[in-house]
């Protein structure tokens, strides 16, 4: 068995830009949980699409021992993985990407293939929509699921929302 | 340095708004509309929703008038005291007095700080803060007689005298039994002061700020910001803010104010530039 957890790449959740009201706060609360179930059952190892991602990964995995080391990471021997990606950044007329009317859609494609613990769904994410969606590279992140995780066994969705136009997940498989 | 106002203590970053309560019916901002009580009642109703950590009840305003003696004072101020104590526990009471029977009398009806404008002129006043628990702010007038405009005045360095004469009354007041997290220094702009030294003393607020006692600033409406912009009372808010801002950026701990929102905007302001303080809410482009 192996465990998978699904964050967003939000830059809110580091520490550096904390608030004193944090703007996060109920996705913040979630991800923290998801994350300690996650570690519950041993290092991790991070599937991120970009610097800022990887920040979030070593922020949300905490200092060394917690993560996956690197040779294990090298070596793609940890069995439990921090995915950090999100959706569409173009849910809304506010969202940082603007409004796109094709993004509802798209990222509900995603969605339903996260809630049904299907990555290999996530084969199908069309990478050039992606990127017209704000969605790129942690979109790319999502579509390397299919080849990375094993069959799932147990789905929790913990967060589905698009509070600031952009599209948050936070999901915790069971694999195996 | 950890900052204690009588009951009261505040971190080491905190800054604080203390609005002005008078209790007289000719101050020269206000014009004596809070001198009915319950009018003075309604206004430390309103600063405590605006925010203010500290109202500071005055019965004699600063600038020359009507004698006022300390039985008058007393009446003034002391029964106000004890009904916005019994009324906001939470709130720490400041009066503004140069006189130490009027001190003694305010402490035991539960003042918090002693706010001597008038730099000493009373030196038993350290003594009943001391008794009392009690903080005391330590102004420089120069030397000024309570009530009296400053005429030809003139400083070798203005900003030197006023650290000088404040550390001196501080470490007085420390002296005298006065704890000394509760002693708060004030260079008491326009008092003994033509406009100049008022506007050098905000320019260099920094070199008082770096004496390391907690600094109190009082600028709001005062005439040294009516003369650089050539406004009457009621026309200084702007002016006032400016002020605020540079004195802000110093370092300054407490805000001696008329405008509570106003004024907190901008010491927040100007702090979360500063990188003293978190912005309140910011999700801007971290989506």
């Amino acid at each position: 068995m192996s465990r998978v957890v699904i964050v967003p790449s939000t830059l809110a959740l580091l520490p550096e830009y904390a608030s004193l009201d944090d703007p996060v706060a109920d996705l913040r609360s979630v991800v923290v949980d998801a994350v300690g179930w996650l570690l519950e059952d041993g290092p991790a190892t991070a599937s991120t699409g970009s610097p800022a991602g990887q920040r979030i990964a070593d922020h949300l995995l905490g200092p060394g021992g917690r993560a996956a080391s690197a040779s294990e990471r090298s070596a793609g021997t940890s069995p439990n993985r921090l995915v950090v990606a999100n959706g569409s950044a173009t849910r809304t007329e506010k969202a940082p990407g603007h409004l796109d009317e094709r993004a509802e859609a798209f990222d509900a494609a995603i969605g339903r293939a996260l809630a049904a613990g299907d990555p290999a769904a996530l084969r199908d994410i069309d990478l050039t929509l992606a990127a017209e969606l704000w969605a790129m590279p942690d979109a790319g992140v999502l579509r390397d699921l299919a080849t990375l995780v094993p069959p799932v066994s147990e789905v929790h969705v913990d967060y589905d929302d698009a509070p600031f136009g952009v599209q948050y997940w936070v999901v915790r498989w069971l694999c195996g | 340095m950890t900052l204690r106002l009588g009951r009261h203590e505040f971190a080491d970053d905190a800054t604080l708004m203390m609005a002005i309560v008078n209790r007289t019916p000719d101050s020269f901002y206000d014009k004596g509309a809070t001198w009915a009580e319950d009018k003075a009642f309604d206004r430390v109703t309103a600063v405590v929703e605006q925010g203010a950590a500290i109202v500071d009840i005055g019965g004699i305003k600063a600038a020359p008038g009507e004698f006022i003696d300390e039985a008058e004072e007393k009446r003034r101020v002391v029964s106000f005291v004890e009904r916005v104590r019994a009324a906001y526990p939470g709130l720490v009471i400041s009066v503004d007095t140069w006189r130490a029977p009027v001190g003694r009398a305010v402490c035991e009806a539960g003042a918090d700080v002693l706010n001597d404008a008038w730099g000493g002129a009373d030196p038993a006043l350290v003594d009943v803060a001391a008794e009392f628990g009690a903080a005391i702010v330590c102004t420089h007038t120069g030397g000024a007689t309570p009530r009296t405009r400053p005429f030809r005045i003139e400083y070798d360095d203005v900003v030197a005298a006023a650290i000088a004469d404040t550390t001196a009354y501080a470490e007085r007041a420390v002296a005298a039994g006065v704890d000394p997290r509760s002693v708060v220094i004030d260079p008491a702009h326009d008092f003994g002061k033509n406009t100049f030294h008022s506007l050098e003393l905000t320019r260099r607020l920094g070199e008082m700020v770096a004496t390391g006692w907690p600094v109190l600033v009082s600028l709001s409406n005062k005439d040294f910001v009516g003369e650089s912009l050539d406004l009457p009372v009621g026309e200084r808010l702007t002016g006032t803010l400016a002020a605020t801002a540079i004195s802000a950026l110093a370092g300054a701990r407490i805000y001696r104010v008329h405008e509570v929102v106003e004024t907190r905007q901008v010491v927040d302001m100007v702090n979360t530039i500063a990188g003293r303080r978190l912005p309140q809410r910011a999700i801007r482009g971290l989506a």
